[in-house]
């Protein structure tokens, strides 16, 4: 028989009060691990998000920047447009490598989430929209066999949502429209899995945006000439240049600061959990005086009563941050989904990244937590001395 | 020649308060030699506590010259008296003072656990056999009677196989049987083992039935009555 028993089996004695305090450090830990593995899955999520776009750079109606960033991250539809004139007049700017126009539009279909009702979102795409994005293949069938034709190609979600493959039809809601399916994109674990494609110019005539475009996707040669190619693009009053490098850089601003609040409520609430911790165990060994003081006239030096309520901490805390980890790990999908609901843009992959590095860290910390708290009520245990105890309690 | 397990010099205990001095234990002179079997009484406030608590290394004199097995508790600090008391001395308290989350077995233990004694060490369980509680080794204090608690506790104090075994008022919280039955105890262990017993007690009939009856009053030593002969059989 070791202290570690000794200790536990004191800990035994007061079920209820070890089982809440071990729950308070549990809490702690998992709102500590759910909250940093949120913010480094979302910091991660959001750069594939912004890297698999593809485009560096936008150009788009004028309005506010972040907002049409955000909403074509999410794969919305923009409601202001931009002339196609405006395409041709800067195709030939000597910067671009690649650029492509594109077209967004939403439609509701009633359908739509097993008829509860969703939209839908069209995007109208010239074949320059592939050779930007590298990460797009085709999963089944092919590019659409002409360029003003009503046909579709499906992104990966959509076509399962719909349950359709090559070669079957779908209509548009609203629109008395059929359209073939030609075509099945692979996953690209972006919002445009769940987008249906259209060839461009059939989309602006459906929805009777001829000449019209949400925005223009460009690749520049060099990106250090965005500044010079901004300028040139200056003078044409109605468009604005969004460079999709700033716009990352700015929504990773806003998690960042967020990150220090977040890290703030963390703390908050190990520290409180640490007072829980030094409470049960001081008022644990004020209900024992007597018995530390018997044990040390049976020969427990100082260490020995020091060591076994010291391990009593250690033991709470060991298990709070064991039960901790697990609470994270299987209530994050959870807060996943809560956060989901609640953000207007929230990039596609998984928000929580809870790694096992994470893991060990929180574990780690507070067990140092645990060692910490555990000083004061061991010290003074151990001073006391056993003829006043023993008087005392007579 | 025999040897002294316990020799007092004008042992003196003071307790200061802050408004009030009370003299404990007024120049003690008083010799025991190892393997006698002691009982000390006197009424309450006589002292016998603060005697007891001295000779087991739990409190030191204010004055006076003190041997106790070899060591002077004046030389020593607080650290050293605790390793001195688990090796040496066995202390037997009226409220038995068991420890309640552990066993009667694991009780048994314990000192030898704090004395870095307890891997394969079968001692507690001879101990428990020897008192009469073979059978009850995982029951726990809440499940014991008041005189197997007590039994417990004089095997908890044999664990070190100490020097001196000091019992405090032990059958005070005793029926008469068992409180006769923990005397016989005493008298086999001291008569079997050689081992130097102390007790303080109140009562008349058993405190008798000691090698040697010292009276206490007021912190002053009133008779030394030795009876060996009576009781010798």
């Amino acid at each position: 028989m070791k202290f570690i028993i000794l200790a536990y089996k004191n800990l035994k004695r007061r079920k209820s009060r070890s089982f809440l305090t071990i729950s308070g450090v549990a809490v702690a830990v998992a709102v500590l691990v759910a909250l940093l593995g949120f913010n480094a899955g979302y910091q991660e999520a959001l750069t594939s998000d912004v890297d698999k776009m593809g485009y560096q750079v936008i150009v788009t109606a004028k309005g506010c920047p972040y907002e049409a960033a955000t909403m074509m991250l999410a794969g919305e539809a923009v409601f202001r447009f931009i002339d196609e004139d405006i395409y041709v007049q800067i195709t030939s700017d000597p910067d671009i490598d690649q650029i492509t126009p594109f077209l967004a539009q939403l439609a509701y279909d009633p359908e739509k989430m097993d008829g509860k009702g969703g939209f839908i979102n069209y995007l109208g795409i010239e074949r320059s929209y592939l050779e930007l994005k590298p990460d797009v293949i085709f999963k089944s069938g092919d590019w659409f066999s002409d360029e003003n034709i009503h046909e579709a190609i499906l992104g990966y979600e959509a076509a399962e949502s719909m349950q359709k493959s090559v070669g079957d039809k779908m209509v548009i809601p609203g629109k008395d429209i059929t359209l073939t399916i030609v075509g099945v994109f692979g996953r690209t674990a972006t919002q445009e899995d769940g987008t249906v494609f259209l060839p461009l110019k059939t989309l602006q005539r459906i929805f009777e945006a001829e000449g019209k475009l949400t925005g223009i996707g460009i690749k520049l040669n060099k990106l250090e000439n965005l500044h010079e190619f901004e300028e040139r693009l200056y003078p044409i009053a109605s468009i604005q240049v969004i460079s999709m490098s700033q716009v990352k850089g700015t929504i990773l601003d806003l998690v960042n600061s967020a990150k220090i609040l977040i890290i703030s409520v963390a703390f908050i609430a190990i520290f409180v959990a640490i007072i829980g911790v030094i409470n049960t165990i001081l008022m644990s060994v004020m209900e024992r005086t007597r018995e530390i003081g018997i044990m040390k006239a049976i020969g427990a030096s100082r260490l020995d009563i020091f060591q076994i309520i010291w391990m009593e901490t250690l033991i709470v805390c060991t298990l709070g941050g064991f039960f901790g980890a697990i609470i994270a790990i299987f209530g994050g999908n959870l807060i996943e989904l809560l956060v989901r609901k609640v953000m207007p843009y929230a990039p596609g992959g998984r928000l929580l990244l809870i790694t096992p590095d994470l893991l060990l860290i929180s574990f780690l910390g507070v067990i140092v937590v645990g060692i910490v708290s555990g000083l004061y009520p061991a010290l003074k245990a151990a001073s006391m001395r056993p003829i006043e105890v023993i008087r005392s309690g007579e | 020649m025999e040897k002294f397990a316990v020799k007092t010099n004008k042992l003196k205990k003071v307790y200061s308060a802050e408004f009030q001095t009370t003299i404990a234990l007024k120049e003690i002179d008083l010799e025991i030699e190892e393997g006698e079997f002691v009982s000390i009484m006197g009424p309450s406030g006589a002292g016998k506590t603060t005697l007891l608590n001295i000779l087991g290394f739990l409190d030191k004199p204010s004055s006076g010259d003190l041997n106790i097995i070899g060591h002077n508790p004046i030389e020593f600090n607080e650290e050293e008296l605790s390793r001195i008391r688990g090796e040496k001395v066995g202390f037997v308290f009226e409220d038995f003072f068991l420890i309640p989350s552990l066993n009667a077995l694991e009780n048994v233990q314990l000192p030898l656990i704090f004395a870095k004694n307890d891997k394969g060490n079968e001692k507690p369980k001879i101990l428990l056999k020897r008192v009469g509680l073979g059978h009850r080794l995982t029951h726990y204090p809440n499940e014991l009677s008041g005189g197997e608690l007590q039994r417990v506790a004089v095997a908890r104090a044999l664990a070190n196989n100490p020097k001196i075994l000091l019992a405090d008022e032990p059958t005070g919280n005793l029926d008469t049987r068992n409180a006769r039955e923990l005397f016989m105890l005493f008298r086999n262990l001291n008569r079997e083992e050689g081992l130097t017993i102390v007790v303080a007690t109140h009562n008349v009939k058993l405190g008798y039935s000691a090698d040697r009856v010292i009276h206490l009053n007021d912190g002053k030593m009133e008779k030394d009555e030795r009876l060996v002969k009576q009781n010798a059989k």
